[in-house]
């Protein structure tokens, strides 16, 4: 686990950070303290008790310090002594730490209270201590002492940082014009103690450039096995080898914090005991609780409640429940024993890098074993030369499922393992069927190698062109790839902690924008498509791409349906349109009648209104004669495709019309007493009102979310 | 930890994972299979030794099961299927109906109280059950039923309502299903030859069942030395296939079984068939600024788990699945809260940060789904670790961009042919949040045992958050020599074929389920697991005994002045002598973290040690490592008296 950590902030809240300078629209103060509540925050994002933090202020307006008898100490006041920083810290905070109305008040003096604020807080105890030193520089410095103040930071193994507004950095690139000679001394003076002590000293726009970088929490290592790695059976041959070898992981998806669950304040009609906790901001948690019951009958509302004590475990065959009493619970286990077995080795080439089913590790040998490490070193060398992987059978704890995993060697400077990841097994594979591509097959069995969805000779060239003008690990001029691993970002994880980190700052502030560092590769690198543009205009040319208008898309489903031998059934059996709008939809038959009778060239508005009621009435029939909810299911099919096919047609009226007659039937109780558990069912599948254009009988979103309150 | 906690069983484990709502709406999606299996004189034949057969099986003894008719064939693979999918679809369902039968039989609540006449339900759609399997399994095992249902009837059956019979199944047991499918196995390529009316009137129910959204998968069963199943002359007129529709695949020739081949095929393409292809997302693909085409993504590599456990009742007089109701609840009032009063917010720094609805979805928001390529990269420039779940596989798409098809092919053959990869950012679903991907071309190849499908497989890379740092350990690269030796023993121990997917299942999958199997139909319970994922033991020993002795010998010229012995590298009599020569080095604890929790365990000073030591120390024996101080030390303490330290 971390180090427990002390650190002070020391800013300088002068009347001169009020000002504004190079040009910022923000205060010298506002721009200084970006950084600072970034480091603040980010600290209490952690978590942990044993992070303290303590913020001091100088050339503030009044004095506050354990050293203020001494006059030297005048104006510096500890607005937050160390200790956990929580939220109402950050409100205090932000209310001191405005510009004063005074230039008074010496910063070696607060660097000095810092100093003894972590020296009383963290006593002779193991802290991870440093202050940061936030400032213009246009007050005063007293540089009387100093050497003691720097032996003193040095014995009490202070890290100090000392970041100014606008102070000149040769290195970082920035000089300001105009410099009041005071400053520019002081900035020496700074400089000077900051490479005394060996700390930091910078101009803060260059540790605020440095925040857009989003930091990335280091996870300590865990051994997720201990263990051996073995080829042969050691109980059974002499031949056997074991090696001692530890896993850790090496990619592990990092997610984002999780939002809890609350409801505010007392929930309504409870009279809520004052004395009950409820958090300060009226919040209380949502807890879960389970009721367990079973289908009875004789039960009012059909189900009994079933007690905890009563019920066994059991798994289900198909249909049939296969209780298995506790007892029985250890034969389902196949048992295992943990291990690493080597089945065999294969050429990298051969392996479908596709088949990695899961995260990766790395396989080291045990920690502070020579032995180990010189002989899992001997396979890994090999392996790198034949470029081959191991193909090993993993079990984990004992009685845990075997896993097969594969062993790629890996060689980083000062550093060898073997990398494992998980394979497939064959009931993970679904066997899904695709077209090839590059040929179609008609019909009748023949091959074309011309057609829609072949590529042309020309388009093949122009492609193959254009992903050569894009290549990312072309260097373009300081030798790095386009995209390396170390620079991305997971946008969510970032996104998230920044908005909590803002909003705790910020409490009435619309949501800031997501960083451009996170959508930094959202797009192709700008330099290469400049490049590509040629290419790019070319292919675009020959591929010829279409999209598909929804008007077009309905009228493409609309044609009448053809078998494989492109038969046109209203042909052979000679009906006509006009015959087919006439025909009265069968229960029976309910869901073809009923789209060949919409599908008919003849059927205008009133034959769509005609089917759909239609369709309605024999689910009314279902529900009436539904004993409980056995035709439910039945009713609300037809209703499904009568309402998906009204929204693809755009006849929005026709639906909703007849949709809300039969809301109105289900609350009179007209279809053979309460329906309302089938209304229920129609409101989970989302069959309510479709929302479209007014001028074709849609509603709004509102409208149709509101329509389902009784 | 009480014992009831630790076999709760899944029901209870209440998901909050909001990202995944839109996944499990895809995988919740149900499929009916129906096989209806054609009974006539020829379908129950069985077909005399052919040249084939001779071949293939001349040298085997058992040929019992050889020659089989097309109709007990089509029942066990149906049985064999049956089977298979109870594993791998828990909630699908599945029936089996009997027509041309001279017996007629009905469905409960189909077709009225006389069915459909020729049709004969042998198996009710519905999800399978022990009773129905069970009654299966004895209609394959006793001559006598199975002789008293499988007779044909003297006339014709009519087609037309064989289809009705199978819509109004379908249309009473699953009117909600998102696929159905009907599997008809036939011999008869042109049943109504003589009677237009009656195909006419077979070809009007099969677009009725097109308009249901039942897909027909005729099966086509040839023999030798006989015409070919010729589909045009019936079949063509019943089954549809859309253009954009991705099964499209149906080759006639692959179908059209020839008598000789074995059921395993049969069982294979019929497999493959009955599980329903379901996109996992449908998107966009940009493949430069201003040409994007569609695409879908499918999930082929999935963990495939045990299915969910229950609580069960066995109280009343039959067992029953207890379903539990989550109610929430407000922590202090104890008040039952509806969904819509739920806020959700952030602890940060002893208070919670809240967000409205809308806050919380913007959070989410990184633009329209897509999948933007960004470039490309040589295809070796992919590193092996870079990896943090199973990869999707992405299939173009024309539903909403005419030419998908053709642009993802001339990418798909650029990438392929010089072995380079696309690398895109990638929002798959709305409010996914966005990742980075690897576009990996595969070509079909089939000359392979499982043959993959062209297209591009799509694999999510790590972010620099999603990559930890390496432990500390020494580097101690092995000498030349060393190395020299463990590559005799690497090289006797090649798999030439690469892994091979369908050589391995799952063992304890397996088990899971015959045992289950065993429970639910009443059988004996197995004794012996298969586990087909162990090392060849013996054979190793064979290939490698000599070349491990070798290295052994290396490696015991380094070894011994190293700290630490524990690699038990050789087992037996002759390393007994050179370890007995050396005395106490070989055997003892390891020197580690764990070494420290062993001597405060025995000092009984366990008090000292760190709460993150106990942790380390219980984590990595397998152990549960949760709760307060006192509790590690108790379960430490108990896991080192029972090894007896």
């Amino acid at each position: 686990m971390a180090d427990k950590s002390a650190t002070v902030y020391i800013v300088d809240v002068g009347r001169t950070m009020g000002q504004h300078h190079s040009g910022r629209s923000q205060s010298d103060l506002d721009f200084a303290m970006q950084y600072v509540w970034d480091k603040i925050t980010t600290t209490i994002s952690n978590g942990r008790k044993t992070d303290t933090v303590g913020v001091i202020g100088f050339r503030t307006d009044y004095t506050n310090n354990a050293l203020q008898a001494d006059d030297a100490y005048s104006n510096i006041s500890v607005f937050k002594e160390l200790g956990q920083f929580l939220m109402p810290h950050v409100r205090e905070c932000t209310e001191h730490l405005q510009p004063s109305e005074t230039n008074r008040g010496d910063g070696i003096s607060a660097l000095v209270v810092g100093i003894q604020l972590i020296k009383t807080f963290c006593r002779h105890l193991k802290y991870r201590k440093s202050i940061y030193l936030i400032t213009d520089g246009r007050g005063s410095f007293d540089t009387d002492g100093l050497d003691q103040i720097v032996a003193q930071l040095k014995s009490e193994t202070i890290s100090l940082t000392i970041l100014g507004v606008d102070f000149d950095d040769a290195e970082y690139g920035f000089k300001e014009e105009d410099k009041p000679a005071n400053k520019a001394k002081t900035e020496a003076v700074l400089h000077q103690l900051a490479e005394d002590c060996s700390g930091v000293f910078a101009t803060i726009a260059e540790a605020i450039d440095e925040l857009v970088r989003p930091r990335v929490k280091e996870v300590r290592p865990v051994a997720s096995y201990k263990g051996t790695l073995t080829l042969g059976d050691p109980e059974k041959f002499d031949t056997a080898m074991s090696i001692d070898i530890e896993r850790y992981p090496r990619t592990m998806l990092a997610k984002p914090v999780s939002a809890s669950r609350y409801v505010v304040g007392p929930t309504e009609g409870g009279g809520v005991d004052e004395s009950m906790r409820i958090d300060g901001q009226g919040l209380q948690a949502v807890k879960q609780a389970r009721v367990y019951q079973v289908p009875d009958e004789s039960a009012p509302g059909g189900k009994k409640d079933i007690d905890k004590d009563d019920m066994e475990k059991g798994y289900k065959y198909g249909r049939t429940i296969v209780p298995i009493s506790k007892i029985d619970e250890n034969v389902t286990v196949y048992e295992t024993k943990p291990g690493m077995e080597i089945v065999g080795f294969t050429e990298a080439r051969k392996y479908k890098r596709f088949f990695h089913m899961s995260n990766t590790n790395v396989i080291v040998p045990q920690k502070l074993n020579d032995q180990a490490a010189i002989a899992l070193s001997s396979l890994i060398h090999t392996l790198a030369e034949y470029e081959s992987y191991a193909i090993v059978r993993f079990v984990k704890k004992a009685n845990e499922a075997p896993v097969m995993i594969a062993l790629a060697p890996n060689l980083e400077p000062d550093f060898e393992c073997l990398i494992d990841v998980q394979l497939p097994f064959i009931e993970d594979f679904r066997p899904y069927k695709f077209p090839p591509l590059n040929t179609v097959r008609t019909v009748t069995g023949k091959t074309l190698s011309e057609h829609r969805f072949i590529p042309t000779d020309d388009m093949n060239v122009l492609m193959s062109a254009y992903v050569d003008s894009m290549d990312l690990s072309d260097p373009s001029s300081d030798g790095d790839d386009f995209i390396t691993t170390e620079d991305t970002f997971s946008p969510i994880l970032h996104r998230v902690n920044q908005i909590i980190r803002y909003r705790a700052t910020h409490p009435d502030s619309p949501l800031p924008p997501v960083p451009d560092i996170l959508m930094k590769y959202s797009h192709p690198p700008p330099e290469l498509i400049g490049k590509s543009q040629p290419h790019i205009d070319a292919l675009i040319k020959a591929c010829d791409v279409k999209r598909v208008t929804p008007v077009l898309k309905s009228r493409r489903t609309r044609e009448q349906p053809k078998p494989k031998s492109g038969l046109d059934i209203d042909e052979l059996l000679g009906i006509s349109s006009d015959q087919k709008v006439r025909i009265r939809i069968s229960l029976s038959n309910a869901v073809a009648e009923y789209k060949q009778k919409i599908s008919a060239d003849d059927a205008d508005e009133a034959v769509m209104k005609e089917a759909a009621s239609e369709m309605f009435n024999h689910a009314r029939e279902l529900v009436k004669t539904s004993i409980a909810d056995l035709n439910y299911g039945r009713a609300r099919s037809l209703l499904a495709v009568v309402r998906e096919e009204m929204g693809e047609l755009e006849y929005y009226g026709v639906w909703n019309d007849e949709f809300r007659k039969l809301k109105k039937d289900v609350l009179g109780k007209k279809l053979d007493g309460d329906r309302s558990d089938w209304w229920e069912e129609l409101k989970r599948f989302e069959l309510g009102l479709l929302e479209g254009p007014r001028e074709a009988g849609g509603v709004d979103w509102t409208d149709a979310k509101q329509f389902w309150n009784p | 930890m009480s014992s009831q906690n630790k076999w709760a069983p899944d029901d209870d484990r209440i998901e909050e994972e909001e990202d995944e709502e839109d996944l499990s709406k895809y995988q919740n999606q149900k499929d009916a299979v129906l096989f209806a299996i054609h009974v006539s004189s020829s379908m129950l034949s069985v077909p005399e030794n052919d040249a084939d057969d001779m071949d293939i099986g001349s040298k085997r003894k058992s040929k019992k099961k050889e020659n089989q008719s097309a109709v007990r064939m089509a029942l066990e693979c149906s049985n064999s299927i049956l089977q298979s999918r109870i594993i791998s679809s828990p909630n699908d369902m599945m029936g089996i109906l009997l027509f041309g039968t001279d017996k007629t039989k009905a469905a409960p609540g189909i077709g009225g109280s006389g069915g459909f006449s020729h049709c004969y339900s042998l198996m009710e759609l519905d999800v399978p059950d022990a009773d129905g399997i069970k009654q299966l399994k004895a209609l394959l095992e006793d001559e006598e039923s199975y002789n008293d249902i499988l007779v044909p009837s003297s006339e014709q059956v009519s087609m037309a309502n064989v289809l009705f019979c199978a819509n109004q199944i379908f249309t009473i047991k699953c009117p909600n299903f998102a696929s159905r499918k009907l599997f008809i196995i036939t011999d008869d390529d042109d049943p109504h030859a003589t009677d237009k009316a009656l195909k006419n009137s077979a070809i009007t129910r099969a677009r009725d069942l097109y308009d249901l959204g039942v897909i027909i998968d005729p099966f086509y069963i040839s023999y030798p030395g006989k015409p070919g199943f010729d589909p045009s002359k019936f079949y063509d007129d019943i089954v549809y296939r859309s253009p954009y529709d991705d099964d499209n695949d149906m080759d006639p020739n692959t179908s059209a079984l020839s008598g000789a081949q074995r059921l395993k095929e049969m069982r294979t393409t019929m497999l493959s068939k009955s599980t329903p292809k379901r996109a996992l997302f449908s998107t966009k693909l940009e493949i430069a600024p201003g040409l994007t085409i569609g695409v879908k993504g499918y999930l082929m590599f999935k963990k495939q788990e045990k299915s969910r456990s229950h609580y069960v009742y066995t109280g009343g007089e039959k067992a029953q699945i207890v379903e539990g109701t989550t109610i929430q609840l407000a922590e202090y009032t104890a008040q039952v809260v509806e969904k819509e009063e739920i806020k959700k917010a952030y602890k940060f720094g002893g208070e919670h940060i809240i967000f409205t609805d809308e806050e919380m979805k913007e959070m989410r928001r990184f633009g329209e789904p897509v999948i933007r390529i960004l470039g490309f990269k040589p295809a070796s420039s992919l590193p092996f670790d870079h990896n943090v779940k199973p990869a999707s596989f992405i299939y173009p798409d024309e539903q909403d961009f005419v030419g998908s098809t053709r642009t993802f092919t001339a990418l798909h053959n650029k990438l392929y042919n010089d072995d380079k990869i696309a690398i895109a950012w990638a929002v798959t679903r709305k409010n996914a949040p966005p990742v980075l991907v690897a576009l990996l071309s595969s070509l079909h190849d089939p000359s392979e045992p499982l043959p993959m499908p062209s297209g591009f497989f799509m694999v999510q890379l790590p972010f620099a958050d999603d990559i930890r740092k390496n432990p500390d350990v020494t580097y101690n690269p092995a000498p030349k020599d060393l190395v020299d030796a463990m590559r005799e023993i690497v090289k006797q121990l090649h798999i030439a074929t690469g892994y091979q997917i369908e050589k391995y299942e799952n063992p304890s999958l397996q088990w899971h389920y015959r045992i289950l199997q065993a429970l639910a139909l009443d059988e004996d319970l197995p004794d012996t697991p298969i586990d087909k994922t162990l090392p060849k033991y013996r054979l190793i020993d064979k290939h490698t005994g000599d070349k491990v002795r070798r290295w052994a010998d290396v490696f015991e010229k380094y070894a011994s002045g190293m700290r630490v012995k524990a690699v038990k590298e050789v087992k037996g009599k002759r390393m007994a002598d050179i370890e007995g020569g050396r005395g106490s080095s070989k055997k003892g604890p390891a020197v580690s973290g764990d070494e420290a929790v062993i001597q405060a365990y025995r000092s009984g000073t366990m008090n000292k040690l760190t709460v993150a030591a106990l942790k380390e120390y219980l984590a990595s024996n397998g152990l549960t490592a949760t709760g307060k101080k006192q509790q590690l030390i108790d379960a430490t303490e108990e896991f080192l008296d029972a090894k007896g330290f």
